[in-house]
């Protein structure tokens, strides 16, 4: 009996079941085992006392806090970017020379699902990553503010402040602590190794090595998080500072949408470093910006991908 | 009765980008072919004839320069037409992390099967190959053969009406190759087309109903096996238990004649394979295996 029935381009369960596929295979490749280090650090610095406030008159608690959250977000920002691009360059031409993507579109598989698939796995996996150090930043943040805001009250009542200064000073520690905001600056590393992952993914279709996949997406990283530093350096009239001609404008928009601009992205782990207030407007803005992106570089992947030869 | 043919190969011609894109390398020259449903077709022909390349045109992983090819009257580009193939290719490397019956639940899956059906099938394709007993085993520790054999549990697992096999016996040892060849005349029986490329011309000759024969990308010979191997001018008569009575008997009848000639006779040999299958192989797993 015939079984010809069509195949949808798209099918959320076919791409569940590759995602699901490509977390089964970094999972077993021991990739969570990177996290070891990364909890040792996490717990490592709760005791490292700053040495520059050792012998200072008065305590600054919060810069404290921030060197924590800014040591802790900096590593998380490290392996989740790294972590998007190395897997995402390793499982493509891996089913390549493997040659189990043959296998695979033989099946009735639609090349964009596939791809789709390989890439939301690696996302699932870098977000069950970021959770897990989210929650040893939380943990650890708390206790160091904890003892910090314990500490701070001994002092400020020794020296015979007031209760609502002791009351304001605390406020200002327990705003370096772990809050909703830390969570935004957590967030906004996630979405970008995933944008860093889709650009991986772009470059894996149509590269044919994993070491050039490697490079040219690092490179795509550290131009993307200096971009919008260059293009105003560029694309700015440097005499009178005024508004960039229009040849300037299509360079500048030409930039901006070849290199994602992972500043942007910075800014809300910035703010969240300073306790700095983050808009949940600005989180959903940028929770659209990275699917923007991400679908950019999905289609131009699957674009390339679709007519591939094997 | 069923017209469309599992396999149309129309024209198929096939050009690749030679270094720096200057000059094209030509690897299939207006190929056409039909296999017939329930059919067993062999192609063959000499590293870098154009096999591969017209196998991977049938399945769509490369895009014909010019001319068309279809499984089951639908065009091999569109995905559609994989919903009744199975393919297993050349030295298989599936996911080294899944177990047997997890690769075979992972295609299975990709087919749209689930649940009970996708178990009882696992079950069924695990003992077909005879991996039951490594089905909760990692891929990282099976053996050549072993691999061929999960990857045609891989390629049968949505029940297609087409395999496409490159290969299937490479290097594998002459009992999983046996198995094999078995497997492919058991599933020719149950009326599923089988589409294979072999350099072991042996193989090819005791499994396929039709053959081809490819030489620098052209399909230079095609038809029946028996056809095409049968020597017409020549008639052998193989005899068993007989006398030297009986032999001188026929003999003078051939002199008499004077219409043919005695060219050779000698006693039927055996081939190398059974030899070995026979000096290497238990008796109950000789029985099991020429089942």
């Amino acid at each position: 009996m015939s079984r010809q029935a069509s195949i949808s381009f798209f099918s959320l369960r076919r791409i569940l079941i590759v995602a699901q596929s490509t977390v089964t295979q970094l999972v077993r490749m021991k990739v969570f085992y990177f996290l070891a280090p990364i909890a040792l650090l996490f717990v490592g610095i709760q005791f490292l006392d700053l040495i520059w406030y050792q012998g200072a008159e008065t305590l600054q608690p919060e810069q404290e806090l921030r060197m924590h959250k800014n040591i802790c977000l900096g590593t998380m920002m490290v392996f989740s970017s790294m972590f998007g691009i190395v897997a995402t360059a390793l499982l493509i031409p891996g089913d390549i020379e493997d040659r189990t993507l043959y296998t695979i579109l033989c099946k009735p598989v639609p090349r964009f699902d596939y791809l789709v698939g390989k890439l939301l796995g690696v996302m699932a996996v870098i977000f069950i990553a970021m959770v897990v150090m989210d929650v040893l930043l939380v943990a650890t943040l708390h206790f160091r503010t904890e003892e910090k805001l314990a500490e701070a009250t001994q002092v400020w009542g020794k020296r015979g402040l007031t209760e609502v200064e002791i009351a304001a000073g605390r406020a200002e520690i327990a705003a370096h602590g772990p809050t909703l905001i830390l969570q935004y600056g957590v967030m906004a590393h996630f979405l970008k190794a995933s944008v860093i992952a889709a650009v991986a993914l772009l470059i894996s279709t149509f590269s044919t090595s994993t070491i050039f996949t490697i490079a040219t997406s690092s490179m795509i990283w550290i131009i993307g998080s200096f971009q919008s530093v260059a293009r105003e350096a560029l694309f700015t009239d440097p005499i009178s500072g005024g508004d960039p001609n229009m040849a300037e404008r299509i360079m500048n928009t030409f930039v901006s949408l070849v290199f994602p601009d992972f500043k942007l992205f910075e800014s809300i782990t910035d703010g969240a470093v300073r306790a700095e207030n983050v808009l949940h407007s600005d989180m959903t803005q940028l929770g659209g910006l990275a699917a923007i992106y991400v679908g950019i570089y999905v289609v131009l992947s699957w674009f390339v991908f679709s007519d591939k030869e094997f | 009765m069923n017209d469309v043919p599992a396999v149309e190969v129309k024209n198929l011609v096939k050009d690749f980008k030679g270094a720096f894109r200057v000059k094209n390398v030509r690897a299939v020259k207006d190929v056409s072919l039909q296999i017939a449903p329930g059919e067993v077709y062999g192609l063959i022909g000499p590293n870098g004839s154009g096999k591969s390349t017209t196998m991977k045109a049938v399945l769509g992983l490369v895009a014909p320069t010019s001319g068309a090819t279809s499984i089951f009257g639908r065009n091999s580009l569109k995905v559609d037409s994989r919903n009744e193939v199975g393919f297993l290719p050349e030295n298989p490397y599936f996911y080294k992390h899944l177990t047997a019956a997890e690769t075979v639940r992972f295609y299975g899956k990709l087919c749209g099967m689930r649940g009970r059906k996708l178990k009882e099938r696992i079950g069924e394709l695990l003992e077909l190959v005879g991996l039951q007993d490594a089905r909760d085993r990692r891929l990282r520790g099976f053996s050549k053969g072993m691999l061929q054999r999960i990857g045609l549990a891989q390629a049968m697992v949505q029940d297609p009406r087409l395999l496409v096999l490159d290969e299937p016996t490479a290097g594998v040892d002459p009992t999983g190759s046996r198995q094999i060849r078995d497997l492919i005349l058991e599933l020719k029986n149950r009326g599923i087309t089988v589409f294979l490329c072999s350099h072991l011309l042996e193989q090819v000759q005791q499994v396929c109903d039709r053959v081809g024969i490819i030489h620098q990308g052209v399909l230079v010979n095609e038809g029946r096996l028996d056809e095409l191997i049968s020597v017409e001018n020549r008639t052998e008569i193989i005899l068993e238990n007989a006398s030297e009575n009986l032999l001188d008997q026929i003999r003078s009848l051939v002199d008499v004649t004077h219409q043919a000639e005695v060219v050779s006779e000698g006693n039927a040999r055996t081939t190398l394979e059974d030899l070995f299958l026979r000096e290497t192989m238990s008796d109950a797993k000789r029985k099991a295996v020429s089942k």
